[in-house]
């Protein structure tokens, strides 16, 4: 479905259209204006999560030099901190871009109101209001000011608000008719036509929590003709799903009611778990996914949030046909010290189990010299390993930038320093070493998390580059695939057990208090000249 | 000019390229084993072995060329046996340009409160077992052998530049007897064509005997290729400060580079520069950025402030580095400082460009022989509305410099300086 020619165009094509089963397909986006160059996506494929607006430990040079970083999700509730939002305020063509730093070329911007990943208990929402989480303590977001958001700060792709509880599950036949209702009028908030305004790319959580029929009750009405004043609040349009580019799923809350119904408690880890892992419900939610679909067309993307591994992934795209997953998980694995090792389609069947990743605060990385991972390498490789795929990352394969800055009397012909033609090929440089991000990590360095996040990035997305090429050139071999990757690798992800245990001992050693000891260091410094060297 | 002796018996290829005709200041070409680095220069701290945040690939972009690494912390981790399975420091960071480590002296001396000083060496208690652990001069050296770095320190016997008595004297004295240790060590190490030590001049505040340490150490000249003016930035008023730097870089000899240890303020370093100093290093800029503090032309900008959340200008217009060049909005930057280490990330950047810049400035105003007006405008944009420090003009009139030319009705700050609000929220 595309939109009017005056706006940017988002479209989604399905090579291998299949109502619940692994399907590639493409998503196109197009600005208008003279770099129209279009955006394409392959699908099944990945959003990159951020927090306050960034991917995590990545400065701007950096997510740039990250190819896999294409789609990017901005949870907009810690910019309602101020009165109107900041971003809002942004001039220019594509604000949260400019804003942000992201390249309208290049990036993929959607916005939602929540961080699709954030389980906590909230206080209620209302029939005019999401209640969202900023710094400042909790807001409330209202459809018509999340639509006066969106207009003035021109996402890409727009999530609808929806009436998802965070109050205390489980969720009674009455509140799950209200977030229905509610949900579906605040659909039609967002894709009302408004004159002069480019209509919206919007996606649409779909909204029902854990019953069958509820989630397939929201669905029928999407499609179901309006009449009346509903009909004419959306006009032109005759049903909401004409104007709807996709439909999304987020699992938190799905696995929190999930988690009642086996009478655990739903946020059993603790406060300060910045991770909690709560099981995945895999087999339970796929009948609920599809009880959403099953009265919509198979043509539209759909997206699920805050999946926790390569396994649970195949899963949604065996059983479901998932287009697009969230990164979360892989990058949430950098913060914590894991680099990601693993591959799609498995090339090497052999007997050994093996990990997704490897935890680089073991010290069994000491004096571990080989790139992050076994199954790629970096372009300068020592031992002839040339049938092993490269992993392009900042991390496996730096090289020497090809232009630098320079500062007075520091240019070639002064310093006698030989020029890099800027147009070369990359001059590429040896790996970084496991047994280098391990002595960060022990020493609380952040710029271990900015190598690690740029790895994790690239091994996911080529995971899923090998999805893709499993279901374009041997679909007959793709359950075959799916169970040679269950086999080779462990699934019940004991490896990020262990390095959150390790990355909270050198939080404990190292980093509590640590802000506040480099503060007073600071504060020394503002009386006098007293800088420690002792970095 | 580049001495005979650095041609033929340093790997160090130092050549003084032109002088101001007024002040002390010169632009140099030091030539190491992993570049060109040229003179005046800052040096980024990279502590650990990273540059907090940031990759290697990133500071040769940022036009970097020389970086340091502290031995102390580098022996305790990743520790000398991993150090030497990478193949040295360099190599451990991916870092291709010069690296200088510092002895570990000092850090021994700062961090360590069992740390007692005997004739052999610091004596502390190790931090992993507690026990005992002996830091000699030849020990220090071949640890900076293992780690490779391009400019090595001499062990010396630090005491804080506020220490008074007789103890001054005795760590002057042991310096210099250290210093014979190390460049022995050095000299039977075979590592005299990659790395090139360095003599540390104490002496404390008293004039005296810095002029005796400088004597010691300018006889030893045979056997290093540069000197450090050490014991000071520790809390000292800075009228003293200056004079010392001024009366060890007067003596200094001139077919050597000098640096001073633990400088980074701008003012600072542009003092320093004019009384004729080569090099510096402070973990100030990249340490401030990460409480979210840009250092600009018109002096600091604290980003958490709330004045900045609306503010969509960058942090300097004219600035080349990633983040200027990007427009990245300090309202971008207010709401993710210390919030996000992408923020400290991308004022980390910023400082370090800023830093050169104060440099190359310096570099390209000598070559053309108008570093007194470089020193003149930069200290009216950086201090014009906050006042002239009052030490720094009567640094530059030592050497042929008034601040104050043309500007009777200058703002002048008595003792220390201007206090920027480097940490206020």
């Amino acid at each position: 479905m595309s939109q009017s020619s005056a706006a940017a165009t988002f479209s989604f094509s399905l090579q291998t259209p299949s109502r619940y089963g692994p399907r590639i397909g493409n998503i196109l986006y197009r600005r208008t204006g003279p770099s129209s160059e279009p955006i394409q996506i392959a699908t099944p494929g990945i959003l990159t999560a951020t927090s306050r607006g960034v991917v995590p430990h990545l400065s701007r040079d950096n997510h740039r030099a990250t190819n896999a970083i294409r789609w990017v999700n901005v949870p907009f509730e810690t910019f309602l901190e101020h009165n109107p939002p900041v971003p809002t305020l942004q001039p220019g063509l594509n604000p949260l871009h400019t804003f942000l730093g992201f390249v309208p070329g290049k990036h993929i911007l959607s916005m939602s109101g929540r961080d699709p990943y954030d389980g906590r208990e909230m206080p209620p929402n209302g029939v005019q209001h999401i209640s969202v989480n900023s710094l400042r303590g909790v807001r409330k977001l209202s459809p018509s000011d999340w639509r006066s958001y969106v207009l003035s700060c021109k996402p890409d792709i727009v999530f609808a608000l929806s009436d998802i509880p965070f109050t205390n599950p489980p969720y009674s036949q009455k509140r799950l008719t209200k977030s229905i209702d509610r949900s579906a009028t605040w659909l039609s908030a967002i894709l009302r036509p408004a004159e002069g305004e480019r209509p919206l790319n919007v996606l649409v959580h779909m909204a029902g929590g854990t019953s069958a029929p509820a989630r397939k009750a929201f669905s029928d009405s999407l499609v179901e003709k309006l009449y009346g004043p509903e009909a004419d609040a959306v006009a032109p349009l005759t049903t909401l799903d004409e104007a709807v580019a996709g439909y999304s799923f987020d699992l938190v809350p799905l696995r929190q009611s999930l988690e009642v119904s086996e009478k655990r408690d739903p946020r059993n880890a603790s406060p300060t778990d910045l991770n909690p892992v709560i099981p995945t419900h895999t087999e339970q939610i796929i009948p609920l996914v599809k009880a959403s679909l099953t009265p919509l067309p198979e043509t539209k993307p759909r997206l699920i949030n805050s999946t926790e591994s390569p396994h649970e992934i195949l899963h949604y795209i065996s059983s479901v046909g998932i287009d697009l997953f969230d990164a979360h998980w892989a990058q949430r694995a950098a913060d914590i010290g894991v680099a990601l090792d693993f591959e799609f389609p498995v090339r090497s069947a052999s007997d050994e189990r093996r990990d997704i990743g490897h935890n680089l605060y073991d010290e069994q990385f000491t004096y571990d010299f080989k790139p992050f991972a076994d199954a790629f390498r970096g372009v300068i490789s020592e031992e002839d390993s040339s049938s092993v795929p490269i992993c392009h990352c900042l991390a496996c394969s730096p090289f020497h930038p090809p232009s630098r800055i320079y500062h007075g009397f520091d240019t070639p012909e002064h310093s006698g320093t030989p020029i890099r033609d800027p147009e070369s090929a990359p001059h590429y440089k040896p790996h970084h070493t496991r047994a280098y991000i391990h002595h960060l990590l022990h020493t609380h360095e952040m710029s271990a998390h900015t190598f690690l996040v740029m790895h994790n990035l690239e091994v996911l997305d080529a995971f899923f580059a090998g999805i893709r090429s499993v279901i374009a050139e041997r679909p007959e071999a793709w359950t075959e695939e799916v169970e040679k990757f269950l086999q080779k690798y462990d699934g019940s992800l004991k490896v990020f057990e262990a390095a959150k245990a390790s990355w909270k001992a050198v939080e404990l050693a190292r980093g509590k208090g640590r802000l506040a000891r480099e503060k007073e260091k600071q504060d020394e410094a503002t009386l006098g000249t007293v800088i420690e060297t002792d970095d | 000019m580049v001495s005979a002796l650095s041609r033929s018996r340093v790997p160090m290829q130092f050549e003084v390229i032109a002088k101001c005709h007024t002040t002390k200041a010169r632009v140099s070409r030091m030539s190491l084993v992993h570049g060109v680095t040229m003179l005046p220069t800052f040096m980024p701290v990279a502590t650990q072995a990273a540059i907090k945040g940031l990759t290697a690939q990133q500071m040769e972009a940022l036009g970097v060329t020389l970086i340091l690494n502290n031995t102390y912390h580098l022996n305790l981790r990743p520790g000398l046996n991993v150090l030497n399975a990478a193949g040295g420091a360099h190599k451990f960071q991916g870092w291709d340009g010069n690296l200088l480590t510092d002895s570990g002296g000092f850090q021994l001396v700062s961090l360590s409160k069992f740390t007692t000083i005997t004739e052999e060496g610091a004596l502390f208690s190790s931090p992993f077992t507690g026990e005992p652990t002996m830091l000699t001069p030849e020990e220090s050296i071949s640890i900076q052998h293992t780690i490779g770095a391009d400019i090595i320190m001499q062990l010396d016997d630090v005491v804080s530049s506020l220490t008074t008595g007789s103890r001054v004297e005795e760590a002057m004295e042991r310096s210099v007897r250290w210093l014979d240790r190390c460049i022995l060590q050095h000299e039977k190490s075979g590592k005299k064509g990659a790395q090139n030590l360095f003599a540390i001049v104490q002496g404390g505040l008293d004039p005296l005997l810095r002029d005796r340490c400088l004597d010691a150490m300018i006889e030893r000249r045979d056997g290093v290729a540069g000197y450090a003016i050490g014991g000071l930035s520790g809390g000292e008023e800075k009228d003293v400060f200056w004079r010392i730097i001024k009366q060890c870089a007067d003596k200094l000899p001139e077919e050597r580079p000098r640096y001073s240890m633990g400088i980074g303020f701008a003012e600072d370093l542009l003092v320093c520069v004019a009384l004729g100093v080569d090099m510096a290093d402070c973990v100030f800029p990249t340490r401030t950025a990460r409480f979210g503090v840009a250092l600009t032309h018109n002096g600091p900008i604290n980003l958490k402030l709330n004045k900045h959340a609306k503010d969509f200008r960058t942090i300097d217009e004219n600035c080349p580095c990633p983040t200027c060049k990007d427009r990245t909005s300090r309202a971008m930057l207010h709401h993710i400082v210390t919030h996000e280490t992408a923020a400290a990330h991308a004022i980390t950047l910023h400082n370090i460009v800023f830093q050169a810049q104060v440099m190359g400035r310096a570099r390209e105003a000598i070559i053309a022989g108008k570093f007194p007006d470089y020193l003149r405008s930069f200290f009216a944009q950086y201090f014009g509305d906050a006042g002239y420090p009052e030490w720094c003009i009567n640094a530059l009139r030592s050497v042929g410099v008034d601040l104050l030319e043309g500007k009777p009705n200058a703002k002048v700050i008595l003792g220390n300086g201007a206090k920027w609000e480097y940490a206020t929220n």
